[in-house]
């Protein structure tokens, strides 16, 4: 669908993931990395724990259906080189420090001088602006300062992360749907323009709208093993089955009383409760509990008990099986191992192969974020590897083998 | 009638022009259509006063009152659109709806798969009146599949997908990420998608339907783990706040009542720096710790050492010290912090919006900047079938005599 746009890729680890959506919507993404490799490169997992930048997981997680090439900008017949490929590209995608590529004479007025329907993305910790924008970052710096942090966690230990990087993948995955509203604006003025991505307020979404809790005169949201607390509301979400865990959504209200019901139904059956507890008005609970009600809070500490005591005598799968059956909200709390094997991805033939030709192997990659009717999304590229396309991507620009030489020997690319 | 009439939107906004019918509803569907109103689609919201979207009840609530009109977290997802009550039952809003899929470029929807089709607006009855309409269909699962029919929250996804397992700590069960996390990820890629069928659009002239299940694109933010699932057979798992690829890399005890500063050091340079922070030249000389393998195999003697010195300091009393060095550090704040953040002050995070019963609320920004066509929010709080008369008449362009008929049967309901 993205088929007639090319997109230079300068983002670190901090942005790989939005050329990678690009990539997949079928645009030509040519991954710019300096000479010796990306950053990116160097982290882990690596492919049988050899660690080599071309044997980076991260790497391959967040490059493939990209061309590679390599470019030193900080000198200057690099950032000649770039400029010449700015001419004719749609996107460019970097994730430097504000200022870092102004530095190198590569800013956005810049490159628009020459291409003014250039879309350039900026993907920052903080955003172009503002008494932050300078801060050292790293993944937990961005939590820490949108609000996913400190709502996650037990509450007799720190606040706790996702054990994976997870700031710069809501910022660079914000990036895509920016580039695309200024592409289908470009229709119409035949400009581009600069789009400035905060990781922090991209971040924030993971808050659940909870980061409203101060201008609204809420009750404020803390961290709960296996929950939250909403002011004096200890919602759960994890609860143990007999052979690990699952997630339940057992609340009150309209959205949540029919589900709840069909579970106190389930329970009751089973002689885990009373036909007095299994006959609570569920739909006329939410209000009162959402609000903070101390007699409707303490029913539902004592109905949380009762559905614990259920649930641990169930194993994972009969209660989802059960949940399949009798339409209830409980889902299983998976191992990465059991999301590979699990039988609805399989069915919908999600894992993707891709061949690493360089080691003569093929992969199971996660498959296409979407189905299309129209186009559907090919992986068509494994990741590249140092400078794979350049003689391919520099030839394009008319650069011939002699040319190419001798950036090589001078170490532009 | 012209579209400003009709929205309040300018023509100069990137989307201008752009019509959407929502049937989406909770977080995942409608935080994408967000996006598309914040830049000038028309976004017309079907609910109905019975069964209006479920997060209407869900807080955090303006002034501790839980009512559909009050919560932050619909407001926040749904601002800018033009809510509209249908009775879905009457036959009479059958053909509302389908004079308003013949009005709109796209329609979106969150319902299990079979709701669609029961109701007759599924893609290929849908494409019978509009040919060339572009369908989002998103839900938990896909449209296809064993558990295809699996309707719940986000938090279900999220265990579903993995999510739960590696958050928290190594020595407990999950604490899993707060609340509904596979929604937070979503909107990015519903959003993405509409957007990449628009320019397909564009570019041919055609519509087409996209099966987007929010399980398999909220896969890719954990896609290095999966890689190394499916390359090394190797689960991963939650490892509290340490990171796979840097030391230290944690959220240390800070002066205060349950205060904590968040600290990811990604090079030695930066490693050098927190040391001459707290005035532990010793480690900073310390041959052992110089290197990131070596601070990756002392992790429990530098955690120590750190929780030493931070426990004597207030978290933005470290955040400055160590930032003024360049160390990656951040307090961590608390949801109540962080509408005073003054990195999000700065960045016009925050937008009041006009509210009928309590003059005003508050909900967040667009969460990126685009600098030729910014993001203009619209500043009315979305109340249950505030634009009915408004869809009917300008929309859809229905007299006023239909228009009471409709009233008087019950329909707008």
């Amino acid at each position: 669908m993205l088929s007639p746009y090319r997109a230079l890729d300068l983002t670190t680890e901090r942005g790989l993931l939005c050329g990678q959506i690009l990539a997949d919507l079928g645009a030509d993404v040519i991954k710019i990395e300096p000479p010796g490799g990306s950053s990116a490169r160097k982290l882990g997992p690596f492919y049988q724990d050899q660690e080599d930048a071309e044997n980076s997981l991260y790497w391959w997680a967040y490059n493939r259906n990209k061309r590679g090439v390599t470019l030193d900008i900080t000198r200057s017949e690099g950032q000649q080189l770039l400029r010449r490929m700015a001419k004719d590209a749609k996107f460019l995608i970097e994730s430097d420090n504000p200022g870092s590529l102004a530095h190198y004479g590569l800013s956005y007025a810049e490159l628009a001088a020459d291409n003014p329907g250039l879309i350039y993305v900026s993907i920052t910790p903080f955003g172009q602006d503002g008494p932050k924008a300078s801060y050292a970052d790293s993944d937990l710096i961005i939590l820490a300062s949108s609000g996913p942090l400190v709502i996650t966690g037990d509450e007799d230990r720190p606040p706790v992360r996702l054990s994976l990087p997870q700031g710069y993948l809501h910022a660079s995955a914000a990036a895509a749907p920016a580039a695309l509203i200024a592409l289908y604006e470009s229709h119409r003025s035949n400009r581009g323009q600069h789009i400035d991505i905060s990781a922090q307020q991209a971040a924030a979404q993971a808050t659940q709208s909870t980061i409203l809790s101060a201008p609204l005169n809420d009750a404020e949201t803390r961290r709960m093993a296996g929950g939250a607390k909403m002011g004096s509301l200890a919602i759960r979400l994890l609860w143990p089955a007999k052979n690990g865990h699952v997630s339940i959504a057992y609340l009150f209200g309209s959205a949540f009383a029919h589900f709840t019901k069909r579970l106190m139904d389930w329970i009751y059956e089973e002689g885990f409760c009373d036909k007095a507890v299994q006959q609570m008005d569920w739909v006329q609970m939410g209000g009162p509990l959402f609000g903070g009600d101390p007699k409707t809070i303490e029913d539902y500490e004592r109905l949380k008990l009762i559905v614990e005591d259920f649930t641990k005598t169930k194993t994972k799968e009969e209660l989802f099986r059960n949940a399949l059956e009798r339409g209830l909200l409980i889902a299983p709390v998976t191992t990465l191992d059991e999301v590979v094997h699990s039988k609805q991805l399989d069915s919908r033939q999600y894992w993707t192969t891709v061949d690493h030709d360089e080691i003569g192997k093929a992969f199971a990659y996660p498959g296409p974020f979407a189905k299309f009717s129209e186009q559907p999304i090919a992986y068509k590229r494994r990741p590249p590897k140092i400078g794979e396309h350049n003689a391919e991507v520099y030839g394009e620009l008319g650069l011939g083998a002699q040319a190419l030489a001798e950036l090589q020997n001078k170490g532009i690319i | 009638m012209a579209e400003g009439q009709q929205t309040g939107s300018e023509s100069n906004q990137a989307l201008a022009g752009v019509k959407v019918l929502d049937f989406m509803w909770a977080m995942a569907g409608p935080g994408s259509t967000r996006i598309l109103a914040d830049y000038g689609a028309t976004v017309v919201r079907v609910e109905s006063t019975t069964r209006f979207d479920a997060v209407r009840m869900v807080g955090p609530f303006q002034n501790k009152q839980p009512g559909p009109n009050n919560s932050g977290l619909f407001n926040n997802m749904n601002t800018g659109k033009l809510p509209m009550t249908l009775n879905l039952s009457k036959p009479e809003s059958r053909d509302i709806i389908f004079d308003l899929v013949r009005w709109a470029d796209v329609v979106t929807e969150s319902f299990s798969p079979k709701a669609m089709r029961e109701w007759g607006f599924d893609y290929e009855s849908l494409k019978k009146i509009k040919p060339d309409i572009i369908m989002l269909s998103t839900c938990l699962m896909g449209q296809t599949g064993p558990h295809s029919h699996f309707a719940g929250f986000g938090n279900l996804a999220a265990a579903l997908s993995g999510f739960f397992d590696p958050t928290g700590w190594p020595d407990r069960a999950p604490a899993g990420p707060f609340g509904a996390y596979t929604d937070y990820i979503a909107p990015w890629y519903n959003a993405a998608a509409v957007l990449a069928a628009l320019e397909h659009k564009h570019q041919t002239g055609t519509g087409q339907h996209i099966d987007l299940a929010q399980a398999e694109a909220s896969l890719h933010f954990l896609a290095p783990f999966l890689l190394d699932q499916t390359v090394n057979g190797r689960t991963q798992t939650r490892m509290g706040n340490r990171d796979m690829n840097f030391a230290p890399h944690g959220v240390y005890q800070s002066a205060g009542d349950d205060r904590w500063v968040a600290i990811g050091v990604e090079t030695d340079d930066q490693w050098r720096s927190l040391c001459e922070t707290m005035n532990r030249s010793d480690l900073g000389s310390d041959e052992r710790l110089a290197t990131v393998k070596g601070r990756l195999a002392n992790q429990d003697e530098i955690d120590a050492a750190i929780n030493e010195w931070s426990s004597q300091v207030g978290p933005y009393d470290a955040e400055e010290k160590l930032q003024a060095k360049k160390v990656p550090a951040s307090a961590v704040e608390t949801i109540n912090e962080l509408y005073e953040d003054k990195q999000l002050q700065h960045r016009e995070h925050f937008v009041d919006l006009e509210h009928p019963d309590f003059g005003k609320t508050t909900v967040e920004g667009s969460r990126f900047k685009l600098s030729r066509t910014p993001a203009q929010i619209n500043p009315v709080a979305p109340t249950l079938g505030r634009e009915n008369q408004n869809v009917l008449e300008n929309i859809l362009g229905y007299n006023e005599e239909k228009i009471t008929e409709l009233v008087i049967a019950e329909v707008l309901e």
